[in-house]
């Protein structure tokens, strides 16, 4: 079953890297992002469930990693606002000459 | 923890499948939706897996809370312009799209009734060798931010506290 768990998580990390280089949308990339991080914090769970089960300690990297991406996602919406206002457009590739 | 398969396979098809959505939608409320949905079955799978207090967080966060942000981002910017509606992009790729997820569930719905034939009864309930006490977690967790990684804990509390100072600056200076 741990295998099954470690390859969701892939995919979910899979579907996300594809979808932050492929995808033109701004917010579908940075959505795209988060799915990264949410593969990543199953599989440090997954681990930490059926490997480390003294410790814990990928439930306390998965919580701080939960933190760090909830940051990391209003900063990029933010800046995402404040090149909208200049660009009026979601697609990422009018916005290469930063 | 809890081992079931029953909750598994349906939660992983789904879950998979709404990433999925969350791409190819057109319209960018489907893909926060689906996004939403995506965020709230990586909370069930964090409860599965018997980290409570994990699942607590990722749902408060990233279900609750992101979406909300993300929502108003895109009520402030409006991204879909009636010139890119009008041009009709992925207008090819509805079909293609359809069929993949309907292939997908197809070999789901395989799978998982002929995962139901093949198991063992047993293994619908709890598995008695590999249980995560939920008292333990609690305390291992509070081990782990207060002692273990206090250093840490401490670093991401100055991060979010220089996010909100650099966001009242920016707003002060008109940004």
């Amino acid at each position: 079953m741990m295998y099954n768990y470690l390859f969701i998580g892939l995919l979910l990390f899979i579907i996300g890297l594809l979808g932050s280089m492929f995808v033109k949308n701004m917010i579908k990339v940075l959505i795209s992002i988060e799915f990264m991080l949410l593969g990543i914090n199953i599989n440090f769970v997954t681990f930490a469930t059926y490997c480390d089960n003294i410790n814990f300690d990928g439930y306390i990297f998965a919580l701080f990693y939960i933190g760090i991406g909830a940051v990391e996602l209003a900063l990029a919406l933010y800046l995402f606002y404040l090149m909208y206002s200049k660009k009026q457009s979601d697609n990422i590739e009018k916005y290469s000459d930063l | 923890m809890i081992d079931n398969p029953i909750i598994f396979y349906p939660s992983a098809v789904l879950i998979i499948l709404f990433a999925i959505v969350t791409l190819f939608a057109r319209n960018i409320i489907y893909s926060m939706l689906s996004a939403i949905i995506v965020f709230f079955f990586g909370a069930l799978f964090f409860y599965v897996l018997g980290s409570e207090y994990n699942a607590i967080i990722q749902a408060a966060i990233y279900g609750l809370a992101v979406p909300i942000i993300i929502g108003i981002s895109i009520m402030f910017c409006s991204p879909y312009s009636k010139k890119e509606k009008a041009e009709g992009k992925n207008k090819f790729l509805t079909p293609y799209l359809t069929i993949l997820s309907g292939g997908i569930f197809l070999l789901a719905f395989i799978y998982l009734v002929l995962m139901s034939l093949a198991m063992n009864p047993s293994t619908f309930h709890y598995l008695g060798n590999l249980q995560v006490n939920s008292f333990d977690t609690i305390w291992t967790f509070a081990k782990g931010i207060f002692i273990n990684y206090v250093w840490a804990f401490e670093l991401i509390s100055l991060l979010l506290l220089i996010v909100i100072a650099g966001f009242s600056m920016l707003k002060r200076r008109g940004i």
